[in-house]
């Protein structure tokens, strides 16, 4: 395979362009610039600490009766009471 | 093996066949460049193609042909693979042939390539060799198709020479995004239907399924790029039924296919499968790769958000997840604060939130399915501030209940305070045109939301506001004259002055009229007065029993004085009985089948799993027969 190599025009391993750390606008999935990775090298670690981290938020219910909106309903409320 | 000082073009073929002969299909793929600039190399072999096989010499063309015959081992008994040399013929035909000054050309040259490659990919035995060449050729391909979609201006003059300009428009336009889909799509049942080894869920990936995955991300990319994911539904069914265990794959492949899936589920409205396999892609993901976890995050967050789960600060602060806050957190406060006008003016048509949504495939699920949710926290908080609450301290008392008579001032309250808004920003309301909050002014149809009145059903129907003279006027003068008819040919003849076009004008046509609101409950300050209800509270309380059938309020509903009441409230509470939580009811209901269809997974084992996370484990017998059924 000697001259094969030396025959083989060029390379054609083109170095993986890195992506600026500035996100922008990107409708696409861009390829990997790996094949294969390990499950630590994965965004969850199975089994460290990283794993609980509180993604969603399950219980949002806005129950601040002293904010804007729920406070001009309640007067609205009161205030069609005891006009009826 | 050629001496140093044979052609290019010999060295050349001699190592293809050296190569074919080591069975190394990586280094074939890499001898066969196609991609411009090509190195001095591959240039000088194209000048001694253009002078030793010259293109229009079907004699030498021929000629090539038999050399690239040779270059395949010739074994007894077997069937030679003869799609091999003819592929290798228009590979040194295209690199002597092509003209990249038109990009059309290049293309349908390429695609022939392709198809030609995907054919000696289909050999059982040497197919798997130019697996990496079907790879390489599908990216470029892939590459050329996407980029010519956004700049179709480099094309448009080589369609129109063509003679397939847009004018004929009863034939579906087929894309060369989705042309190219197609051609991957040939490649990816190649790879699947591999019968060497064990196929199917039992199998590894070995041969050629080692390129299922490939081929299907790069088919679902393109398919995603031209819109026609309609396309991919075969092939995630082919998946189900043929591919091993994804699991088998490598983690780049894993985290494409699992995110492509998941929009896939998304935009067929299945959100509880499309988040699992989004939060998948999402959780395997390399912790560096933020472009990628960002495009599963806008697709997951969405996802989330509809069944009531909101993403939490932690999250949004990453770094991948920069800028999405800016989107979503608007979202869930609307959700959140119940105000149903201000939510739909966010993701209104004509609002600036709109674009981003709408792009990126989200606004239309968002819109819709969220809308239920804003009305379940404005029917809570009514309940909270204007309900009756139950009295813990009494040994009988009626069920805590809502009157809905309290929700339609509610939604009137809101309604008037967007009219006010709209005249100028106050309060937490922005400024808007506020047209769902003049539905309570509607004459006919919802008095709830703004929809276009049709004008064929809508009273209000008055010629004199056109302003233009109309000879006809009369409530049927849309029939009698409209603005364009088609005439006994059933060619449309415009009819700007609006003369009569049909029918006599004095004629009673009120047996032919149609009325969708038949029922119509009039607006008559008398029928209020009598405690009937209005067109607003029949609306209430379908929403209301929307919101009951969903799970997503428990109690009842009594019609005739209309309440909502919730019974079996005393070891909880009213608010957490009556109005529970969405996501943990969305999630009781949805996670009893954990499947997501296209996602293989590996036989369960027969045995249970020993140290597997422990706890109370179920298990599931949803495959399991009655004894004695096949």
């Amino acid at each position: 395979m000697s001259n094969t190599t030396q025959d083989k025009p060029e390379p054609s391993q083109q170095p993986q362009q890195q992506n600026p750390p500035v996100l922008e606008e990107d409708d696409e999935f861009e390829d990997f610039p790996v094949e294969d990775w390990d499950q630590e090298e994965a965004e969850k670690n199975s089994g460290v600490a990283n794993d609980n981290v509180h993604l969603w938020e399950e219980s949002w219910d806005d129950d601040d009766a002293a904010e804007d909106f729920s406070k001009q309903l309640q007067e609205e409320l009161k205030k069609v009471e005891a006009s009826s | 093996m050629a001496t140093p000082g044979s052609s290019v073009l010999d060295r050349f073929l001699s190592s293809i066949g050296d190569l074919v002969r080591q069975r190394d299909g990586a280094q074939l793929q890499d001898f066969l460049q196609i991609e411009p600039p090509l190195s001095d190399i591959y240039q000088q072999m194209v000048v001694e193609l253009r002078q030793r096989y010259p293109a229009e010499s079907p004699q030498k063309d021929a000629e090539l042909l038999r050399r690239c015959e040779s270059l395949i081992p010739r074994s007894k008994g077997s069937s030679s693979w003869i799609a091999f040399p003819t592929f290798m013929k228009l590979y040194l035909t295209f690199l002597r042939d092509v003209n990249v000054e038109n990009l059309l050309e290049t293309y349908n040259l390429l695609k022939g390539l392709l198809n030609q490659c995907v054919l000696a990919l289909g050999d059982s035995q040497n197919g798997v060799i130019v697996l990496p060449t079907v790879l390489y050729l599908c990216k470029v391909l892939a590459k050329l198709a996407m980029g010519l979609d956004r700049r179709p201006d480099l094309i448009a003059h080589l369609l129109r020479l063509e003679g397939r300009s847009d004018q004929d428009e009863s034939v579906e336009k087929v894309t060369l995004v989705e042309k190219s889909a197609n051609v991957v799509r040939e490649a990816f049942i190649k790879c699947l239907t591999d019968r060497s080894g064990t196929p199917g869920v039992q199998g590894k990936p070995e041969g050629r399924r080692v390129g299922i995955y490939l081929m299907a991300n790069l088919c679902l990319k393109l398919l995603f790029q031209c819109g026609k994911l309609r396309n991919a539904e075969q092939m995630f069914a082919s998946i189900s039924a043929q591919s091993p265990p994804l699991t088998y794959f490598p983690a780049s492949q894993r985290v494409t296919y699992l995110h492509y899936l998941g929009r896939y589920l998304f935009s067929n409205s299945l959100f509880y499968p499309a988040q699992i396999a989004l939060q998948a892609a999402y959780d395997q993901c390399h912790r560096q790769a933020l472009q990628q976890k960002r495009v599963i995050l806008t697709y997951l967050i969405p996802c989330n958000i509809i069944m009531g789960r909101f993403p939490s600060r932690q999250l949004l602060q990453r770094p991948e997840a920069q800028g999405l806050a800016e989107k979503f957190v608007p979202i869930c406060q609307l959700i959140a604060r119940g105000d149903y006008i201000a939510f739909r003016e966010h993701l209104a048509f004509d609002s600036p939130a709109n674009e981003w949504f709408a792009r990126k495939g989200i606004l239309l699920a968002l819109r819709n399915r969220c809308e239920i949710i804003v009305w379940r926290s404005l029917a809570r908080k009514v309940f909270i501030h204007g309900g009756f609450l139950g009295d813990p301290a009494a040994q009988r008392s009626p069920p805590p209940y809502l009157y809905l008579k309290k929700l339609e001032t509610a939604v009137k309250w809101l309604q008037s305070r967007h009219v006010q808004s709209s005249l100028g920003a106050i309060g937490f309301i922005s400024p808007s045109r506020a047209l769902d909050a003049k539905a309570g002014e509607n004459a006919a149809g919802s008095q709830i939301i703004y929809k276009v009145p049709d004008p064929d059903f809508a009273d209000s129907h008055d010629p004199d506001t056109s302003g233009t003279d109309r000879i006809v006027s009369s409530k049927y003068d849309d029939y009698l004259a409209p603005g364009a008819c088609f005439d006994a040919l059933g060619q449309l003849q415009e009819n700007p002055a609006h003369t009569l076009a049909d029918g006599d004008p004095n004629a009673d046509y009120s047996q032919h009229e149609l009325d969708p609101y038949a029922d119509r409950n009039t607006l008559d300050p008398e029928d209020e007065a009598q405690g009937k209800p209005t067109p607003m509270m029949w609306e209430i309380e379908s929403i209301l029993a929307s919101l009951l059938t969903q799970g997503l309020l428990r109690g009842y509903l009594t019609h005739g004085n209309p309440r909502f009441a919730i019974p079996g409230a005393r070891a909880r509470g009213a608010i957490p009985t009556g109005f529970p939580n969405v996501w943990q009811t969305i999630y009781a209901r949805e996670s009893e089948d954990d499947n997501v269809p296209g996602w293989v997974k590996p036989p369960k084992p027969a045995a249970a799993p020993i140290g597997a996370g422990g706890g109370g484990r179920v298990v599931n017998l949803s495959g399991a027969r009655p004894v004695g059924i096949q």
